[in-house]
């Protein structure tokens, strides 16, 4: 060093420049380091900090003294972070005492472990659709689970904004996407959550939502998210990006399907890890786009996902996924087991939700009720239902949900149509061709198919309720089972759009509503040659 | 809506799932993969259930299960 300096003054000169150049850079350091704190700071929503005391997540929320502890840290430890995650389950609960025994056992491991749901919790499953209050059965079992943050799918507005609040009350629920149209909508929700280890990584966790193009609204009925306003997810991922700022590890919890989870991963190489959702799609192993690595846990409940991160001195270094198969597990929690087990026992799915004055019996009595059903509750013209989805002969004079789910268990959709009377009598031709025979029950209209000796079908007529023909320079507002729209081949301009709920829930709705169940005594309104003398409703 | 299956477009009600687009496609394919004869994957081979929900535009393919290990 001394025979350096004695080089010249030329090398001095360079000595000092990089002297120079140190100081700089630890000045540098030091405004970022105080940046990143205020940027933390401003990140602290002090609804939070309850929640994850009472929940034991690490949240991280205490502003620039953490920042500086998490600095401390995180250059001298490497941590092994653990995420489980679950999406799509659909009501389907069976599994959880599977999955808690595996999230348990990895927690006895050492490893920093996280629970995660990407949405649509709610919804495919009579026991926790139909529990008083809806879904509680999925609250509770995600309780005891310990979930650390969850992002509602669209299906989670299905029973109204007040049980995904009492969600949220619970667990740390984001949606960067989703705005409240009037305050007080819905305040437990939050763009994002900062979550952190025991050795001080700080996870940041986005939620997304899809929207349907055609409404910019999330597939759910319209009247269920009528106070909240929603923006396009991959435009709104973008104001995100600053968020990589934020924590040692990104995460987009999303619910916009794994198409779209593409796109966000092309568009925004700054996120580590997106858990995706919606499309049921199952990935396995996770795989890395962009540098980010992009998963989904299937379906059903089947599958639960597992995200494995190394973080070495407050870097990501390793990241990998990979799907359990439930199915193949033997390992059961017996608590949650027992848990399960009482809520199949839903006392409301047992419980007399109306009363009719006679037995509803046969297909044209009971389709015709049907149908009422699905036209009342969306104030459609007309209404069709097979009879291949009536899958009982009759309905008891007391009538229950397990009756309902019985009577109609698919879970079909219904559809609206926008159709011409010739298109009607081209879904009436299709229907009645299949077996020469009446197969397609109504309300809003009778129809007689008359036909020859073969029997080919000569003409179909259509008629209102009060007698008169349908106005064939109109057309009219249908409903129809999604079965029907999928497998019945018959012309129709307009695709059609489902209206976000099944037959079945309509069904419930109409019975609720206090129909007076007696005029469904003898009702007929479809009819062939050989049955119709004259039209009757 | 329109969503390709094996190549074929299908023209379907907004809001549609696998199940609905697979059932218009062929009643026979959809009773395969209802039997666990056969799955439906995306465009880029992964498997999706048959209550995913669908954008337009969006690629699914019928492919036979495959064959299950030899139990030793």
């Amino acid at each position: 060093m001394k025979r350096a300096l004695s080089a010249g003054p030329g090398l001095r000169l360079l000595l000092f420049a990089l002297l120079g150049v140190f100081v700089l850079l630890s000045a540098t350091s030091a405004t970022s380091a105080t940046t990143r704190s205020s940027l933390t700071t401003e990140l602290t929503r002090p609804a939070l900090m309850a929640e994850s005391t009472r929940t034991s997540l690490r949240a991280e929320l205490t502003g620039s003294s953490a920042m500086t502890r998490l600095t401390q840290k995180t250059e001298s430890t490497e941590s092994h972070i653990v995420i489980f995650h679950i999406n799509d389950v659909h009501g389907k609960i069976d599994n959880f005492a599977k999955v808690a025994a595996i999230i348990d056992a990895e927690r006895k491991s050492g490893a920093e472990v996280f629970f995660f749901s990407a949405g649509d919790n709610f919804t495919g499953d009579p026991v926790v659709d139909r529990y008083d209050p809806p879904g509680e059965p999925m609250r509770e079992l995600l309780a005891r689970l310990r979930l650390d943050v969850l992002t509602p799918g669209n299906h989670e507005f299905d029973y109204g904004l007040e049980p995904l609040r009492r969600l949220a009350a619970l667990f740390p629920t984001v949606s960067a996407n989703i705005e409240e149209a009037r305050p007080g909508t819905f305040p437990e929700l939050r763009p994002w959550v900062v979550l952190k280890t025991q050795s001080g990584t700080k996870i940041v966790v986005f939620g997304l939502i899809q929207i349907e193009p055609a409404n910019s609204l999330p597939s759910t009925h319209p009247d269920k998210i009528k106070d909240l306003r929603f923006s396009e997810p991959l435009a709104k991922a973008l104001d995100l990006k600053n968020l990589r700022a934020s924590g040692q590890v990104l995460i987009g919890l999303t619910h916009i399907g794994y198409e779209q989870d593409l796109l966000l991963a092309k568009q925004m190489p700054e996120i580590d890890v997106i858990i995706g959702s919606h499309s049921h799609t199952r990935i396995d192993p996770a795989e890395i786009v962009n540098g980010v690595l992009v998963t989904q846990a299937g379906a059903d409940n089947m599958f639960l996902g597992r995200v494995d991160l190394r973080v070495k001195n407050g870097r990501l270094v390793e990241k990998k996924g990979r799907l359990i198969d439930l199915r193949q597990m033997r390992g059961e929690d017996a608590a949650i087991k027992a848990m399960i087990a009482g809520f199949h026992q839903n006392p409301a799915l047992t419980r007399i939700i109306a009363k009719a004055p006679l037995e509803i019996s046969g297909k044209n009595a009971l389709g015709s009720l049907m149908t009422d059903a699905i036209r009342q509750s969306h104030g459609l013209d007309i209404a069709f239902q097979n009879n291949g989805g009536i899958r009982l002969n009759r309905l008891p004079l007391s009538i229950t949900l397990k009756d309902v789910y019985s009577l109609d268990p698919f879970g079909n959709q219904v559809v609206q149509i926008v159709m011409t009377p010739a298109e009607i009598r081209d879904l009436i031709k299709s229907s009645f061709e299949k077996r020469n025979e009446i197969d397609l029950q109504v309300s809003g209209i009778s129809y007689i198919v008359l036909t020859d000796r073969t029997p080919r079908i000569k003409e179909i007529k259509l008629q209102n309720p009060d007698g008169s023909p349908l106005a064939e320079d109109r057309t009219y507002k249908v409903g129809l089972s999604s079965y029907i729209v999928s497998s019945y081949i018959f012309a129709h301009q307009d695709p059609g759009r489902s209206l976000q709920t099944t037959t079945a829930e309509d069904l419930i709705r109409y019975l609720q509503s206090g129909v007076d169940l007696g005029l469904y005594r003898d009702v007929r309104r479809a009819f062939s040659e050989k049955a119709a003398a004259s039209f009757r409703n | 809506m329109q969503i390709k299956v094996n190549e074929q477009t299908i023209e379907i009600f907004a809001g549609a799932r696998v199940r609905d687009v697979l059932l218009k496609y062929s009643r026979a394919e959809w009773t395969r993969v209802r039997n666990k004869e056969k799955i439906v994957t995306d465009a880029h081979g992964h498997e999706v259930g048959l209550d995913g929900e669908l954008n337009g535009g969006e690629k699914l393919v019928i492919e036979a299960c495959a064959p299950a290990e030899p139990r030793s």
